[in-house]
């Protein structure tokens, strides 16, 4: 709690979002094809966890927890059931807000993956997030930093995978195991090699 | 007349173009709240249900130490049939908690001001924070405290470890354990859910004569009354589990409690 | 009849040539999560099943009159409404259940194949063949967890569904677990096998490789 350095490092690597949670995995696979596409899903899975995951934990402690509504005189009220709902739609908006920014300033980036843009919107890494900070009771700053830290965790995974699938374009594959097959094997020795962080945690 | 205008409301409303501004409000203020009720009234309807079934759950596990502890069904006869009481205490005090019982107890810990952050020092068991109020169940025998069963969490090598710990009379000798929650590695850590490791614990004592914990998991078999045997390949977990039993038993975990037990005054 | 016979395929063209998680790469991510035991899965497979088809049935039923300014967060909306119904109805009648499968119930709702389906089939079809094409779906996307978790749990523990199936060494059998089964890269080398098993049988799924190597001398001609 007192460790944000701690907290994000573990987020990053050892409760990596892909690689041990099983979350994000649709655009992980689906977007990794080149480096380049990678670190634009990257860079905007960072943006995006780094800014939902602390609102979503400022609604939910002002409105949504139980006995959130103490000041107004209403201790029992518990709306935590409506968070799924709530936090869906904080990440729609902030998806917008971001879809709208890279429109006027960075229309390339906007052309390369736009598409996907939307899909950010039920990403399970980024809902996952949310959820996962609900769950561990987080604070404000220990929200961002965690948001934060999940989203280069999947920036780097995703990069990583990238930087692979792009050299085994050349590669003479057997035709079952191109793309989705040869993604999934290589992601799983990630996952192992990722495993080995989870040292890092326990002291 | 009157009769027809709803209906007709209806049916002109559903006719209007889907993308003007009117019917897109409309649309989406209806979607909203018929998906807001439809929720609401599946909680409502649901959540005394899921409470019995929490509440169960709990019932269930408290029975299986109570089962697992050795002389314990002895010790509820003496005592006459069912007499295990629960309370909710404050850690800090060790006293029963003023204002909080079981069924306001997790409505209170969901506020933060009812955790009390740890300085790396006192958090032995890696936990970051605990709550100041725990639901603690006490069986007597006439005035006396018998066993006492704590929840206790810690961290282990993958994730949070939840369990009961069973308490003797004396606030010195462990009666037993009972691993509700744990994330450890199948077949390795995970191993401390079974029943014939935590049967062991039963006895062993926790304090030496100066007062200094000494409870731990050994590496390898027991080479003390202070240890439990250690499980193959599962070092940390093992650790884990020493870490958690001693903060717990500790100034900043039930040691207020455990004193003021010691004394009579619970 | 006709009508039937499309519906027939529409039901079973996602079990194989149209697989979700397999050709369509959708739904993956619970599909690695649930599968350490078989009843997980299974949980899992009918949760989403169950929300798949009705939200399909919810938003074919509305279709004509979801402006398209709106029309994501409206699927998007139904469809969360339709997971937490369903959580709150596994917390009270499953309990023991839910408690293992945590947030993974409520991640149906960002589940690209619950979207995907309404988006491309429901909003512009009929009820009833949007609900049988989404009950295929889910029935693909079943078909699938229940593979894995059912190598994953035999595998890891020697059990199926909670009974042992294979003798434990230990008890005086002859079956070591493998525990790597139960850890999650486990489950990416058998999803990966699967496809690949998939893509060697049916090869029409299979994808063109990026750079065929060819004859250069054909380019200089």
């Amino acid at each position: 709690m007192s460790d944000l350095g701690g907290l994000f490092l573990r987020a990053m690597f050892v409760e990596n979002m892909p690689l041990t949670y099983f979350l994000g995995l649709c655009t992980f696979l689906a977007l990794s094809r080149r480096p380049d596409t990678a670190f634009g899903l990257g860079v905007a899975v960072i943006l995006v966890m780094g800014v939902t995951v602390p609102l979503n934990q400022l609604i939910y402690s002002a409105v949504l927890a139980p006995g959130a509504w103490r000041w107004a005189g209403m201790p029992d009220v518990d709306l935590s059931y409506l968070s799924l709902l709530t936090f869906i739609g904080v990440v729609a908006g902030s998806v917008q807000l971001l879809e709208m920014v890279l429109d006027r300033y960075l229309p390339k980036v906007q052309a390369a993956f736009g598409a996907f843009l939307p899909l950010l919107t039920i990403h399970c890494a980024i809902l996952g997030g949310s959820l996962f900070m609900v769950e561990r009771r987080y604070d404000f700053t220990e929200a961002a930093v965690y948001g934060l830290g999940s989203g280069a965790g999947f920036a780097l995974a995703v990069v990583m995978l990238g930087a692979v699938r792009a050299r085994l374009a050349y590669a003479d594959l057997p035709a079952g195991l191109r793309g989705l097959g040869i993604a999934f094997l290589i992601t799983g020795m990630m996952s192992l090699g990722f495993s080995s962080f989870a040292q890092m945690a326990a002291q | 007349m009157a009769d027809l205008n709803p209906i007709a409301l209806w049916r002109r409303f559903l006719r209007t173009p889907n993308d003007s501004r009117a019917k897109t409000l409309a649309v989406a203020f209806l979607v909203s709240a018929i998906c807001a009720l439809l929720v609401t009234a599946a909680t409502v309807v649901l959540r005394p249900i899921q409470a019995e079934n929490r509440a169960a759950e709990q019932r269930a596990r408290l029975e299986s130490l109570i089962a697992a502890v050795p002389g314990i069904s002895s010790l509820i006869e003496e005592a006459g049939g069912d007499s295990l009481s629960t309370v909710v205490i404050d850690l800090d005090r060790g006293a029963a908690a003023a204002d909080v019982t079981p069924e306001t107890l997790e409505a209170a810990l969901s506020d933060q001001a009812n955790w009390t952050a740890l300085s790396p020092t006192e958090d032995v068991a890696g936990i970051g924070n605990r709550p100041n109020y725990a639901q603690i169940y006490l069986l007597r025998s006439g005035e006396k405290v018998s066993l006492a069963i704590l929840p206790v969490v810690g961290n282990g090598y993958n994730g949070r470890i939840q369990a009961l710990l069973a308490l003797g009379g004396d606030m010195r000798t462990l009666a037993g354990i009972a691993v509700t929650e744990q994330a450890e590695t199948p077949g390795l850590g995970a191993r401390i859910e079974e029943q014939l490791w935590q049967q062991s614990f039963a006895g062993k004592q926790l304090f030496d004569d100066t007062g200094a914990a000494r409870f731990a998991v050994a590496r390898g078999p027991a080479r003390s009354d202070y240890e439990v045997d250690g499980i193959t390949g599962a070092t940390r977990t093992s650790n884990a589990i020493t870490s958690m039993v001693r903060f717990w038993v500790g100034p900043k975990g039930y040691g207020p409690l455990m004193t003021a037990i010691r004394r009579g005054d619970f | 009849m006709a009508a039937s016979e499309s519906l027939w395929s529409t039901l079973t063209a996602p079990l194989i040539r149209q697989n979700p998680v397999t050709l369509q790469i959708l739904g993956i991510c619970s599909a690695l999560a649930v599968t350490t035991s078989l009843d997980t899965a299974l949980t899992m497979s009918i949760s989403l099943t169950v929300v798949v088809v009705l939200a399909a049935g919810i938003i074919s039923l509305i279709r004509r009159h979801i402006p398209n300014s709106i029309r994501l967060i409206v699927q998007i909306i139904i469809i969360a409404s339709m997971v937490i119904v369903i959580d709150q109805g596994l917390k009270a009648w499953f309990f023991e259940l839910s408690q293992r499968l945590s947030v993974f119930v409520s991640l149906i709702a960002t589940n690209c194949i619950v979207l995907g389906r309404t988006e491309s089939f429901a909003r512009t079809n009929p009820p009833l063949p949007s609900m049988v094409d989404a009950l295929g779906s889910g029935l693909g996307y079943g078909l699938v967890l229940t593979l894995i978790g059912a190598c994953r749990e035999l595998f890891g523990t020697g059990k199926l569904l909670g009974m042992q199936v294979l003798p434990l060494a230990e008890q005086g059998g002859w079956f070591t677990p493998l525990s790597l089964m139960l850890l999650a890269p486990s489950a990416f080398f058998l999803l990966g096998a699967l496809v690949w098993t998939m893509r060697s049988i049916w090869p029409e799924q299979a994808d063109d490789p990026d750079f065929p190597p060819h004859d250069i001398r054909e380019d200089r001609r």
